[in-house]
């Protein structure tokens, strides 16, 4: 058997650089150690382009669910102090208005944490049963 | 502020608009479509439909009011009408309750006082009781009275907890279960007892007081066709062969007890009568649903009456200045199923038509389309027809209800034309057992 049959040191270092190569998910490799040289290197799969979304659908927020706070009795609407708005994060159940009847403040509370999206009525404004006064975003 | 719904609360809108009163309708979340809602200048819901939260709900009603800057509360006939403490309650709230005093919706509207209250001032009463404490003080009362008795729930109206009881090893049950419905219907489940008037007429006088001290008389309505329930069915004005001695001693029956107690605004007071025998049976401290056939032969608007004796006028009317003028029936069209025990129907009216042309009032807070909600009472008209003379109102009280189209629900109109047709109501000689004895007759025919 001839020595051109036997694998030269050099190529035994290839093959061992080029197997942990392989394991990586490096994209160029080059050593250089007393006077010798090696690059190993791969080519880069070229991906289609992702397809691309209406505008309108990019722009548009992550559903939300929303809550609607009615007024179980009737009476004359007041937003507690410090008054919140609409935007407002809520980070837990509070006090966000009350409804005035007979002289007594039935609080309003927000019943959990979420955003306001809308306040309903105008500190004032009278009441009916049943009449929406918020909308909490509980997303 | 109209403190109620359906047919009575667009009475009083219309009383209300032609007199230049700007209204609040109040109504629950099953009667947001209602007619009312729409015709009054605002509206407010007070909470959903069965009627405890409500039209009972007075936190909500009384916050309505004060709300919308009311200065008056009409509460028409039902719900709060004779609720004496809702009375105090607008008073405390500086609100006008279109009715008479707290005191004396208090004192009539406990029957047993009621009947106390009328014997002092002279008026004739049926042999009964005080408040009944148990069944066996029933009994010994029955037993002194006589049998056949009836038990009567003192808050009651409509003939809820009423039972008659005819042999004493009954009166334990119907003890019990007048007691039970009273308490249910009323939240006060007190009875009293009094004689049975075998096949009386149900004969009630129209009064009007105001602050002043006067008091008028409108005539009677004899309301004797009432269902085996002791509702009401037809009612008519004046009381057919009534005699004018009855008649008068009626009239000056009433005036006499409502001066004694003070009485103002409208009220009636209803009689059994039997032959010449008039016997006073309870007093209704509010308008009364049958109230247009006086109304018709008196050309008077009672509503009206009730709002201007409130605001403190005096009444528009000297007893001299009422002239009967002809005969008013009235039909009631109730979404009711007659072969069924008169069973209440729930539903939509797919199609509504009612009657018109000379001498026919209409009142009604229906039409094609509208829901009749299974939480209230199931009138859904009156029909009126006036006459120049008894003959001539049943004609067109006939003509009327062959006009009258109500597809969705079973109605009353068929057993009103029944009725209509019969030789006893013709004849104008009926009792309060004329109604159960006809239904027991078409029944047996039909079998």
């Amino acid at each position: 058997m001839s020595d051109e049959h036997q694998p030269s040191p050099i190529s035994n270092r290839v093959r061992r650089l080029a197997a942990f190569f392989v394991e990586t998910d490096l994209l160029r490799l080059r050593i250089e150690r007393d006077g010798d040289e090696i690059e190993l290197g791969r080519q880069v799969l070229h991906r289609d382009p992702l397809p691309e979304f209406p505008a309108d659908l990019i722009d548009e927020p992550a559903p939300v669910r929303l809550d609607t706070i009615k007024a179980d009795l009737v009476g004359v609407f007041r937003l507690a102090r410090p008054a919140m708005a609409e935007g407002d994060l809520l980070e837990s159940d509070r006090e966000l208005a009350f409804v005035e009847a007979l002289g007594i403040r039935n609080p309003v509370r927000s019943l959990g944490p979420g955003r306001i999206v809308t306040i309903a009525c105008h500190d004032g404004d009278p009441v009916e049963y049943g009449q929406v006064l918020f909308e909490i975003d509980r997303g | 502020m109209i403190a109620n719904r359906g047919e009575i609360a667009l009475r009083i809108n219309r009383a209300c608009q032609e007199l230049g009163v700007r209204t609040v309708a109040v109504f629950s979340e099953a009667d947001r479509e209602s007619l009312h809602v729409r015709q009054a200048d605002e509206a407010f819901c007070v909470g959903p439909g069965p009627v405890p939260r409500s039209y009972l709900n007075i936190p909500n009603i009384i916050s309505t009011a004060l709300v919308t800057g009311c200065d008056a509360i009409h509460p028409g006939y039902g719900f709060l009408a004779e609720n004496a403490r809702f009375a105090e309650i607008c008073a405390d709230h500086g609100l006008t309750f279109i009715g008479p005093k707290p005191s004396v919706i208090a004192a009539m509207g406990d029957k047993a006082t009621a009947k106390r209250v009328m014997k002092d001032a002279g008026v004739a009463t049926t042999p009964g009781t005080d408040i009944l404490d148990s069944p066996d003080e029933a009994k010994k009362a029955a037993q002194e009275i006589g049998y056949p008795v009836l038990l009567k729930a003192t808050a009651g109206g409509g003939g809820k907890g009423m039972r008659v009881v005819e042999r004493p090893e009954e009166m334990e049950r119907a003890y019990a279960s007048a007691t039970a419905e009273a308490e249910a219907s009323f939240k006060d489940g007190r009875v009293y007892m009094e004689k049975l008037i075998l096949n009386p007429r149900h004969i009630e006088v129209q009064v009007l007081g105001d602050e002043f001290g006067n008091v008028i008389s409108l005539g009677e309505r004899d309301c004797s066709v009432q269902k085996p329930s002791h509702q009401k069915l037809i009612e008519e004005s004046p009381a057919p062969h009534l005699s004018d001695r009855a008649r008068a001693a009626l009239l000056e029956m009433a005036v006499r007890a409502c001066k004694h107690v003070g009485y103002t605004n409208a009220g009636t007071l209803e009689f059994l009568v039997s032959g010449e025998n008039v016997y006073f049976m309870e007093m209704n401290t509010r308008i009364q649903v049958e109230h247009p056939v006086t109304e018709m032969v008196y050309s008077v608007d009672l509503v009206k009456e009730q709002i201007r004796v409130a605001a403190g006028e005096p009444l528009g009317y000297e007893q001299s200045d009422l002239q009967l003028r002809g005969h008013a029936i009235e039909c009631r069209i109730n979404a009711e199923d007659p072969r069924n025990n008169f069973a209440p129907q729930a539903g939509t009216l797919a199609r509504v038509v009612f009657p018109g042309g000379p001498g026919v009032r209409v009142d009604t807070h229906v039409y094609s389309g509208a829901m009749v909600p299974p939480y209230y009472d199931s009138m859904i008209a009156k029909i009126i027809a006036f006459g120049a003379s008894r003959e001539a109102a049943i004609a067109r009280m006939e003509r009327a209800l062959r006009e009258t189209v109500v597809d969705g629900v079973n109605t009353t109109i068929q057993q009103c034309l029944e009725i209509l047709a019969t030789p006893e109501f013709r004849d104008g000689r009926y009792d309060i057992g004329f109604l159960p004895r006809l239904l027991t007759q078409t029944a047996a025919a039909e079998r």
